[in-house]
C-alpha cells in the first residue's frame, strides 16, 4: 500500500477562482470587468488557491471577496490595509490582495492606505475608482472632480480630489500602476504585473459606475477619445499615442508637451522614453499629475517600480538577527529571572 | 397655521436641525442615515446659510464638532451604528470639555457591520457613556417621525442648558418610515457670545482653554465630580417619560423608541383578550424614569420589558423596580423587528400561564 501523496501541481483556470455566489454588482457595473480579469490573471500566477486571500473594506469594491474562490475577509470601512497588514505579516507565505475603492482607502482609510505604502508591506492594492460613493446611493468621494453634482453635493463638490496615484508615490508604493475597467486585457498584464511585485503594489482602476456616477471617464476612456486620451506606458519605451502613434509626450524640463510626429520637426526620438524605475522619483509625479492637464493624455500602465525590502521581510530579518546574536529566547528564563521586586 | 408635512424620519431630523437655528452639520456617508445628510446638502445653505460638511470619516466629523461646539454654535451630526462607534473617542472629549452639540444615532443591527436594519443594540452605549471614562450623555428616545422633529429642537436646548452632547436614539426604520409631522416654525440663526466660547480674545475677556486632559489627580477627580454633580441635576430634571393605560394596569410592558409603539398594540390586543397591560415607555432613556418606573412597579404584578437586543434597558428597569416584582424580556436582535402578536404571546407565557 502506498501512502504517497500526488503533489504534482493541478492547473488551475478561471472557473477554480469562482466562488459560486450570485454576484450582485449593477447590471453594466465596471466591477464585473475587474472580477473576470482578476480571475483569468490568477490561475497563471501558479500560486495555489489556498495561499491567496482577498481582503477588503466596505464599499461596492469591497463585496469582491464574496464572489472570489480564495480564502477571504470582508472587513471594516477604510481598515482593509491595515488587516491585511497584520495578515501578512502573521503569514508571509500568502499572497495578500486587498480589494478596494476611492471612498474606502481614499477618505475613511486614506491614513492606512499611505502607512502601508510607506512601509512597503508586501500587499497588492486594487482601487476600483469610480469617483462616486456606490454604495451608499451616491454622494461625491475625494476623487470626485470639482463641481461634480451629486446626492450630497447638489449644488456641485467644491473641494478638490486626491490623484490616488500622486498620493500613492508620495507614500512611497513601491510599485504604482494605472488600468480601465473598458481594456481588460491592458487590465489583466497588470494584475499580473502587480502580481509579480514584491512590496506594496498599488494598482489604480479607472471603473465606471453605471448608476451614480455614469461616463466619468468617457471623456478619457470612451470609444471616441481613447485613441488620443490614453496614453500607454511601456518600460523603455518612447511615450507615443495617438491615431497610430503620430502623438508624442516630450519632456521640456519638467514639462510634458504633446509633439506631432508627422510634422516634419519632431521624430520618436524627441520624445520621453518611459523609464519605470526612473532614479528620480519627480518624473513619476510628472506622469501621475499629467492626469490633471486636460491638454494631456493619461498615462496608463506602470508609472513606477522599485525594489525594496518589504516590511514583512524586514521584520523577519531583524528577528532572525537579533536570534542569531542572542540565541533564541527561553520564556523561562525571562519569568523567573532576576528582575523582580518586592513590594513592601 | 399648522405646517403638515409628510416626511421620512432622517428628513425630519433634518429639517427640524434647519428650523432650530442649526449653523452647521458635519457627516459622513452610512445607511440607513445617508438622507440627513442628503436632504441638509440640498436644502440647509440656501435656506439659512447653515454649513453642511461631508468630512471624510466620522471620526473627522466628531472632531469637526468638537472644534465647532468649541465656538459656541449650534452643531450636529448624524451617523448609524459603526459609525457612532468611531465617534466615541471625540464623544468622550466633548463631554469632558463640556461643550454643547447634537448627535443621532440612526441604530441598525449589529455587531460588526451587522445589518441594515432597524435595532436598539446601541441603548447601552449611548446611556452608559459609550467612550472611555466616566460621563453621560443626554439621550432622547424618539418612537414617532413627530418626536425626531421635536426632539431636535428639544437636543439643542437641552445641550446649551447643560454644555453637555446630548443623542437622540434612533433606528433604522424610525429613519426611513414616512409619517405625517407638524413642524415648528422657522427659528432665526442666532450667536449668543457666551462666556466659554472661543470667538477671540478681545482685551475685555479672560483668555479661554479648552482641554480634557488635568495632570493631577486631584484636579481631574474635582472635574469628575462636577460632572457627576451636573448628570445628577439632569436626572432630576430632565426626565421624560409615557405612560400608556397604565392606570388599571396588572402588568407593565417597559419599552422604548419604535418599540413602545409595538407594545402599544400589544397592550390593545391584551385588553382585547381581558389582560389589563399597560406600557411605560421613557423619552429620556439617560436620565432613565427610575422613580416613576418604581412607582408604577408597585402597582402591577409583573413587568415585560421588550427591546430590539438581546436585553439592555431592561438592566435599566431592574434597578428600578428593585426585585419588588418579576421583570421579564423579550428581545429580537439583527435587525429583526418584533410584532404585537409576539408580545402579547409572550406576556401571557411568561406572566398569564397561556390561560388567559
Amino acid at each position: 500500500m502506498s501512502n504517497t501523496i500526488d503533489t504534482t501541481q493541478v492547473k488551475l483556470t478561471p472557473k477554480d477562482f469562482a466562488s459560486g455566489q450570485d454576484v450582485r454588482w449593477c447590471p453594466g457595473c465596471g466591477d464585473y470587468s475587474i472580477l473576470a480579469q482578476v480571475q483569468r490573471v490568477l490561475p497563471e500566477l501558479g500560486i495555489p488557491k489556498e495561499q491567496i486571500i482577498w481582503i477588503s473594506g466596505i464599499g461596492c469594491s469591497s463585496r469582491f471577496p464574496y464572489y472570489m474562490g480564495t480564502y477571504g475577509f470582508h472587513t471594516i470601512h477604510g481598515r482593509a490595509a491595515a488587516i491585511a497588514t497584520g495578515v501578512k505579516v502573521s503569514r508571509p507565505e500568502l499572497s495578500v490582495w486587498v480589494a478596494t475603492g476611492d471612498g474606502d482607502m481614499m477618505s475613511i482609510g486614506g491614513n492606512h492606505f499611505i502607512h502601508t505604502c510607506r512601509k512597503n508591506v508586501d500587499l497588492k492594492i486594487l482601487l476600483f475608482n469610480n469617483r462616486i460613493y456606490g454604495l451608499t446611493k451616491g454622494q461625491y468621494s475625494p476623487t470626485s472632480e470639482v463641481g461634480l453634482i451629486s446626492k450630497s453635493t447638489p449644488y456641485g463638490s467644491v473641494d478638490y480630489p486626491f490623484n490616488p496615484l500622486s498620493l500613492a508615490l508620495g507614500s512611497g508604493a513601491t510599485f504604482v500602476a494605472r488600468a480601465a475597467d473598458n481594456d481588460p486585457k491592458h487590465m489583466q498584464e497588470m494584475i499580473k504585473r502587480a502580481a509579480e511585485h514584491k512590496g506594496t503594489a498599488f494598482l489604480e482602476i479607472l471603473q465606471n459606475c453605471v448608476i451614480f456616477n455614469d461616463g466619468a471617464y468617457d471623456a478619457i476612456t470612451g470609444k471616441e477619445n481613447r485613441t488620443d486620451k490614453m496614453l500607454y506606458l511601456k518600460h523603455n519605451q518612447p511615450m507615443t499615442f495617438g491615431k497610430d502613434n503620430s502623438k508624442g509626450i516630450k519632456l521640456d524640463g519638467f514639462k510634458p508637451v504633446v509633439i506631432d510626429l508627422n510634422d516634419g520637426v519632431h521624430s520618436a526620438n524627441d520624445c520621453w522614453i518611459h523609464d519605470e524605475t526612473d532614479h528620480d522619483a519627480a518624473r513619476s509625479f510628472i506622469l501621475a499629475h499629467m492626469t490633471d492637464h486636460p491638454e494631456l493624455p493619461v498615462p496608463f500602465g506602470v508609472v513606477r517600480q522599485e525594489y525594496k525590502t518589504t516590511y514583512d521581510q524586514a521584520v523577519s530579518n531583524q528577528i532572525a538577527a537579533v536570534t542569531e546574536k542572542r540565541g533564541k529566547g527561553d520564556l523561562q528564563k525571562i519569568l523567573r529571572g532576576g528582575n523582580t521586586w518586592e513590594i513592601a | 397655521m399648522k405646517e403638515l408635512k409628510l416626511m421620512k424620519g432622517n428628513e425630519a431630523l433634518a429639517e427640524a436641525a434647519i428650523r432650530c437655528g442649526c449653523d452647521a452639520y458635519f457627516g459622513y456617508p452610512i445607511t440607513p442615515q445617508s438622507e440627513v445628510l442628503e436632504y441638509l446638502s440640498m436644502e440647509a445653505h440656501s435656506r439659512t446659510g447653515m454649513l453642511v460638511l461631508q468630512a471624510e470619516s466620522e471620526v473627522a466629523a466628531i472632531n469637526m464638532i468638537y472644534g465647532a461646539a468649541g465656538t459656541g454654535k449650534k452643531v450636529m451630526t448624524t451617523s448609524s451604528s459603526p459609525g457612532i462607534s468611531l465617534m466615541q473617542e471625540g464623544i468622550s472629549y466633548i463631554a469632558c470639555a463640556e461643550l454643547p452639540c447634537v448627535l443621532a444615532n440612526v441604530v441598525r443591527g449589529g455587531p460588526g457591520l451587522g445589518t441594515i436594519q432597524p435595532s436598539q443594540g446601541d441603548y447601552f452605549q449611548a446611556v452608559k457613556g459609550g467612550g472611555h471614562g466616566d460621563y453621560k450623555l443626554i439621550v432622547l428616545a424618539p418612537s414617532t417621525v413627530q418626536e425626531m422633529v421635536d426632539f431636535v429642537k428639544l437636543a439643542f436646548n437641552l445641550a446649551f442648558k447643560w454644555r453637555n452632547p446630548v443623542m437622540i436614539l434612533t433606528d433604522g426604520a424610525l429613519g426611513q418610515m414616512m409619517e405625517k409631522v407638524e413642524l415648528f416654525p422657522q427659528e432665526e440663526r442666532t450667536f449668543e457670545p457666551l462666556p466659554w466660547a472661543t470667538t477671540g480674545k478681545p482685551k475685555s475677556r479672560e483668555r479661554n482653554f479648552i482641554t480634557s486632559l488635568h495632570m493631577q489627580a486631584d484636579a481631574m477627580e474635582e472635574i469628575n465630580r462636577h460632572l457627576q454633580a451636573k448628570y445628577k441635576k439632569i436626572e432630576e430634571e430632565e426626565t421624560m417619560f409615557e405612560e400608556y393605560m397604565c392606570d388599571d394596569a396588572e402588568y407593565i410592558l417597559t419599552a422604548y423608541g419604535l418599540v413602545a409603539r409595538i407594545c402599544q398594540k400589544a397592550a390593545q390586543l391584551a385588553r382585547e383578550k381581558g389582560i389589563k397591560v399597560g406600557v411605560f415607555r421613557p423619552k429620556t432613556v439617560f436620565p432613565f424614569p427610575t422613580g416613576q418606573l418604581a412607582k408604577l412597579a408597585g402597582k402591577v404584578k409583573g413587568i415585560l420589558d421588550v427591546e430590539m437586543n438581546a436585553g439592555q434597558m431592561v438592566e435599566d428597569v431592574r434597578l428600578a423596580v428593585n426585585g419588588k416584582i418579576p421583570v421579564e424580556f423579550h428581545g429580537r436582535m439583527g435587525g429583526v423587528i418584533p410584532s404585537p402578536e409576539e408580545v402579547l404571546h409572550k406576556l401571557e407565557e411568561k406572566f398569564v400561564g397561556g390561560k388567559a
